[in-house]
């Protein structure tokens, strides 16, 4: 299985069991931006939740054997355990609008045996340029060619359809 | 199957690349280059008689490079068309997203972690 490449079978059920205890999240940062044709790197995979009391998520945590320990000083809450040391948990996108309306902003790709939400790409920019942290502002300029080259790639894959259409 | 100056030539203006700085990067002398432009043939013997025995031209034991080759010459002309359009973005970037979206998303993500455990990669 391709997901195995990437995720542990820890990791895996921790995805799927947030899948099926219908916990509201999706992949947000360098992963999503990756995932979409960035040719950038990433140590770990940002998982925003819409709320992070949801029970669900425990459930998740529970029975994949991860844990979650809340924020102390200007530290936010992390995960802990094999089974979620690749994920980094998103509490605030800044620049953003809330979890439910970025939902629209958002598709879904199945890795492997789960399905999960990643925002748009413009909209990862957007909080980038908003948040403005230094690695943001070193990695901005690769995914505003990305996009470019993206929105080339879709008005190309659109023109040759018209002209089939018109022959036809 | 012959060496083609022309296909030479074309890959080297889509990289704004001169012959002469092409051959330097290569480190092949133009002596050699020379030689192998006028050869009749560029693959071993063997290779021709093998195609001759299966009474089919050498290309088409090498259809596999040959696809790969025009694959990359439409995303190097590809990029060359980005760029020319938006002079302000990176050559790089546009060519190794054009390449990152033919591999599938699960296949982008697994690159993109994979580098940075392995940065030497």
């Amino acid at each position: 299985m391709p997901e195995n490449l990437i995720f542990s079978k820890k990791e895996i059920a921790f995805l799927r069991e947030l899948e099926r205890q219908n916990v509201e999240f999706m992949l947000v940062g360098a992963a999503a931006a990756a995932l979409q044709g960035a040719p950038v790197v990433t140590q770990d995979v940002d998982l925003w939740f819409e709320d992070l009391k949801d029970p669900g998520i425990q459930t998740a945590l529970r029975k994949s054997g991860g844990i979650m320990v809340p924020s102390f000083g200007q530290n936010p809450p992390t995960f802990a355990g094999d089974a979620v040391k690749l994920f980094d948990i998103v509490l605030t996108m800044h620049g953003l609008e809330s979890f439910a309306q970025e939902k629209k902003n958002s598709f879904t790709v199945r890795l492997g045996t789960v399905d999960v939400n990643v925002l748009n790409l413009d909209r990862i920019i957007a909080s980038k340029e908003a948040i403005r942290r230094p690695k943001d502002l070193l990695v901005l300029p690769v995914l505003r060619d990305t996009l470019r080259t993206l929105s080339w790639k879709k008005m190309k894959d659109a023109a040759p359809k018209t002209l089939k259409g018109r022959k036809g | 199957m012959r060496l083609s100056g022309d296909n030479i030539k074309k890959l080297c203006g889509v990289r704004n690349l001169s012959l002469n700085a092409l051959l330097k990067r290569a480190g092949v002398s133009k002596t050699a280059y020379y030689h192998l432009i006028d050869k009749e043939s560029v693959l071993p013997r063997s290779i021709d008689a093998l195609a001759a025995a299966l009474d089919v031209r050498p290309f088409a034991l090498l259809e596999e490079a040959d696809r790969q080759s025009r694959r990359a010459i439409r995303i190097l002309e590809a990029t060359e068309r980005i760029v020319a359009r938006d002079p302000s973005m990176d050559r790089d970037n546009v060519r190794h997203t054009l390449l990152l979206l033919q591999e599938k998303p699960i296949e982008r993500l697994r690159r993109s972690l994979l580098r940075a455990r392995k940065p030497d990669l």
